[in-house]
Formats: C-alpha cells, structure tokens, sequence
C-alpha cells in the first residue's frame, strides 16, 4: 500500500477515483450511444433535456432510483439481490488493474506550488512512485482473463434468482456463450505473449512504445517511423480477441441473453430501477475493459511511438517548456494519459457503431463461429507465431 | 509482516466458512454458489502468498470455467425433490458434517505429522518466490516436480474413469435398486 500516510491515503483515493470513473463513464457512453443510434438510423435520439440532451442522463438517474423495487413472488430473495451487485465487480477490478498512463515518478518535495500561492507542508514526503492505474499486479494478462470471466456468475444468478423461465433462457444462453467464447479470447492471446514474453501490461506497452524492432533469421531489423505495435504482428490474433470481446459484453451482435425478440429481456427481465441500472454499469464497463485491453495488446496502449512516448513527453514538457522536477512528471503522464483515452474512446466507439450495424445472430450461428471458426483460428494463429518467432529468434550464425 | 498476515487470515476464515457451507446447504445450487466464492478466496490467498500465477489460473480455470458449469448444469434440471433429499433429517446432516470432519482431521494430522519432512522453517515461502513468474512455474514443473505432475495427470484420468463409469449405472447415483 505504502510507506507513509501520504501514499496510502494517494493509492486509496486513486482506487476510488478509477471505480468512479468507469461508473460515470456510463452515462456518457449511454447518451454517446443513444445519439449515435440516431445518427446512423436518421433519428433525433434524445435533444429536448439541456443542450444537445445532455441532462436527460441525470433525469434517467432520478427516475433510476427513485422506481418501485421488488422481488417476484417465487424468487431468491438474496440471489436476485445480489446479481446486480455482482455485476459490478469484475468489470471494475479488471478496469483498475490496467495502466492508464506512464507511473508518475515524484522526487522529494516539501511544498505544493498552486498557481499564486503555495502550501508549505512543514517536512519533506518523497521520493514515490505512483502507479497510474488502481493497482499493480505482476500478471497483469492473467489477473484480466480471471476476473472477467466471472462475469458470468451475475447472469446466471440474475436469471436463476428471477424464478422466471425466459430469465433462466437467457442466463444459460449467456453462461453459454462466455465459455465458448472464452477459449477463443485466451488462444488469441497467446501470441502476444510468445511475441512480448511477458504478462505484465506495463511492460507489454514498454515494448510497443519503439520504433517497429524486430529478430529476422537471428539478425535485429528496425523499420523507422513505424511504431512497435502489436497488431503489426498478430493482426489475426487481434480480430480474433475483438470479436471475443464482443461475445463476453454480451452485446450485438453476440447479445442472444438479452434478444427481446425471443426472451423478452433475458435475464435482466425482473429487473427495474436502479438494478437494472446496475448491469447496464456492468456491461458497459466490460465495454471499456475491452477497449483498454484492445488498445493496450495491440496499439500501443498509452504510447504513440514517433510523437507520444515517455521520451519524448517529458523532453517536451522540461525543454520547449522549462519546467523541472514534480511537474513535469505530472504533465507527462497526463499527456500520456490523453493519448491512452483518445485511443480508447476510438475503440468504445467502434463498440456502437457494431452495435447499431450488424443483426444479432442466430444460436447455431454463434455456436459454429465460437467453435468451428474463431478456436481453430486462434490454434492455427498460435502454432504459427511460435514456430515464426522459433526460427526468427533462433542463432543463425 | 502483521500486514500481510490480517488479509491471510480474514479471507482464511471465509475460505473455512463458505467451503463448511458448500457442504451443509440444503439447496444444491446454493452448494455449487458457495463452492464458486471459496474458490474465489482461494485465489485471493494465493495472490496474498506471492504466487500471482497461481491465483490468476486459479480464477481463470476453477472459478471461471469449471463452476460455471457446475452452476449451469444444476440450474438446467429441476432439482426440487434433491433439495429434499438433501436436507431431511438430523442423522444424514450429522453424517455429513461428521465425515467432513474426519477428512479435515485427517488432512490435519497428516500436515502435523509431515512438517518434519518438509523444510518448512528455513524457506517458508520459498516455492511461491520462486514461481512468480510463468517461466519458472514451466521450469519447476518440467523439471522437479515433474513426477508429481504426471501422477497428478494420472488421477484426473482416473476421475474421468469413475465418471464414465457413474454416469453407466442405471438411475445415476440415486438408484434405488
């Protein structure tokens, strides 16, 4: 946790602060994807609450909470309850395990410059090192892939908690799916390891944050300009571990447990208000774990090799910009940090535009693309890079 | 130190509390919820003890795939008349509790009765240090307890045996003749 009062009291707010900023994320996301669908379907979508419809985010909270609660007749009272709850868990701890930006690195200080005045804290705190993420943890890869697939547990809980024949339908529909579609998403991952040889996020995005290097028949080759990204490498793992993601987020067209066609709607059916409110959260947040594991595995994470890098951020900000010591530390991982949120919220928005694109699929069809399409993809795409990387790596001389 | 030990001993009760549940629940799928969480823990305790590797698989396989399935399973069948099955009767539940019991006590004895051999006092933690990372977690099994691991590989065969074989008896395992 830390050594002192000031860094145990800074790793705790940070935890909070991430929890926190995957759960308002959501809203946002919603009014993104609600005027999004407009856009593309040729609609309004949400304009009459504020400018642009923005409150009508905060006037669907106040009715979010303020709804009827109840529990069917012959459901488990403590199941159902603790669904939503649930739900909430393994999105948020995925989400704080991954690096947002570079560790911010402070050296001794003993006062806070704010502009016009400053705070003289009567002794000196530091040197620290602070982590940009909720916490560190050496597997980064595998800590991810555990928690996850835990999700499952909220839908399968929601739905047999519900006492309710379509919720149970679209609970198995869903446990279903995540399993299938979890050995797709593992096996894709396997090259990114061969080609890094590590588990730990913060040195996979080390790597990537080079110009493109790489061992051809035992000698090093560089292409200049060109930046060390995984997807140059693993294009096919890459598509692969992204339409799995699809599949584990439940969402179009993999979202068969909640296909209100058929189901109603699956297994949140006997859900309303604030509960419902919570897997919406839950899913949303599944959403922006993807995003951040797609960026961070296969572009970059928050690097942008010839530009944005820990380099050349820091020689920007304490050269063309004069500064020296904890501020530049500062400015340089929010810099970083801004690089990361652009690239993510690319890729959150490929999430809705997929969404309101494509059609949902039938049962058979997800079966056949989970286990005859998409797992020997993955084996084939694992042999290969290994074997690749075998004789690329190996002595020849 | 002190740190490290109150998180190994809360999430150590709540391992020894929810598996003593996994057992006396009446309702089966409340049996495999209860059994999910103390894998769960397990996993945490695992992290605690400076083995990530292991907690991480642990997560992904046991807590993520196989109950999972255990969940579902139990979930597809109407499971009313095994609900009471499982909860008539002081004497069945005694049973239960008394043979959970003995193996706890067995499982006791044999560590008591085993830490002579096992070089517990120099390098308490000396595996969980060593396997930190995937490639010396390969280069232990491959290499030290690789005979281990085959026997290991051996006994999941033999389950899958014993399945087989269960799932040949007329009526399952609740067969009345």
């Amino acid at each position: 946790m830390g050594v002192d009062l000031f860094e145990i009291t800074v790793n705790l707010v940070k935890m909070i602060f991430i929890f926190v900023m995957m759960v308002n994320a959501v809203p946002l996301l919603v009014w993104v994807e609600r005027r999004g669908s407009a856009f593309i379907q040729n609609r309004y979508g949400p304009n009459r609450v504020g400018p642009l419809g923005l409150v009508q985010l905060l006037a669907d909270a106040v009715k979010f909470i303020f709804k009827e609660e109840f529990v069917p007749g012959k459901g488990h009272r403590l199941v159902f309850y603790l669904a939503p709850v649930v739900a909430l868990i393994p999105g948020a701890l995925a989400f704080a395990a991954i690096p947002l930006s570079m560790p911010i690195e402070l050296g001794e200080f003993s006062q806070i410059p704010l502009g016009l005045f400053t705070i003289d804290l009567g002794e000196t705190y530091g040197p620290y090192r602070f982590a940009f993420q909720g916490y560190e943890i050496g597997i980064g890869i595998v800590f991810v892939l555990g928690v996850s697939s835990l999700a499952a547990y909220a839908l399968l809980m929601a739905g047999w908690g519900s006492a309710n024949k379509y919720s149970l339908y679209g609970a198995l529909r869903a446990s279903a799916q995540t399993i299938s579609y979890e050995l797709a998403l593992g096996l894709s991952l396997v090259g990114i390891l061969l080609l890094f040889n590590t588990f730990n996020f913060k040195e996979i995005v080390e790597i990537q944050s080079q110009a493109l290097t790489f061992s051809f028949l035992g000698s090093q080759m560089t292409v200049p300009y060109l930046p060390n990204w995984g997807i140059i490498y693993q294009p096919v793992g890459a598509i692969i571990f992204f339409a799995a993601m699809f599949a584990e987020t439940n969402r179009l067209p993999f979202d068969l447990p909640e296909a209100e066609a058929e189901l109603v709607a699956g297994y949140h059916t006997e859900y309303g208000g604030i509960k419902m409110n919570m897997f919406y959260i839950g899913e949303y947040g599944h959403m922006l774990v993807a995003s951040a594991l797609m960026v961070t595995f296969y572009f970059g994470g928050y690097t942008l090799y010839p530009f944005f890098t820990p380099e050349t951020v820091n020689q920007f900000w304490s050269e063309t910009m004069g500064l020296t010591g904890n501020p530049v530390a500062l400015l340089s991982s929010l810099s970083l940090h801004l690089v990361f949120m652009v690239k993510l919220v690319i890729f959150l928005w490929v999430f809705i535009h997929v969404r309101w694109t494509l059609p949902r699929f039938r049962y058979d069809q997800l079966m056949d693309l989970g286990w005859k399409t998409m797992l020997p993809w993955a084996l084939a795409n694992t042999i290969l890079t290994a074997v690749v990387i075998l004789i690329m790596r190996a002595a020849w001389s | 130190m002190l740190g490290a030990a109150i998180p190994f001993y809360i999430l150590s009760f709540l391992v020894l509390f929810f598996a003593y549940k996994t057992i006396t629940s009446p309702n089966p799928i409340h049996c495999a919820l209860h059994l999910a969480i103390t894998m769960i823990n397990l996993a945490f305790i695992f992290f605690g003890l400076n083995s990530p590797f292991i907690g991480g698989v642990q997560l992904v396989v046991y807590a993520g795939a196989v109950m999972v399935l255990f969940v579902m399973v139990l979930m597809l069948f109407d499971l009313k008349t095994e609900v009471r099955a499982f909860s008539r009767g002081l004497f069945s539940s005694f049973l239960k509790v008394a043979s959970s019991g003995f193996l706890a006590g067995i499982l006791i004895v044999g560590v008591l009765m085993s830490t002579d051999m096992l070089d517990v006092t120099s390098d308490s933690v000396g595996v969980g240090v060593k396997a930190t990372s995937s490639t010396d977690i390969a280069l232990l099994l491959f290499n030290q307890y690789v005979f281990a691991f085959e026997v290991l590989g051996l006994l999941l065969l033999l389950v899958a045996v014993g399945a087989v074989a269960v799932s040949r008896i007329p009526g399952g395992t609740h067969a009345n003749d």
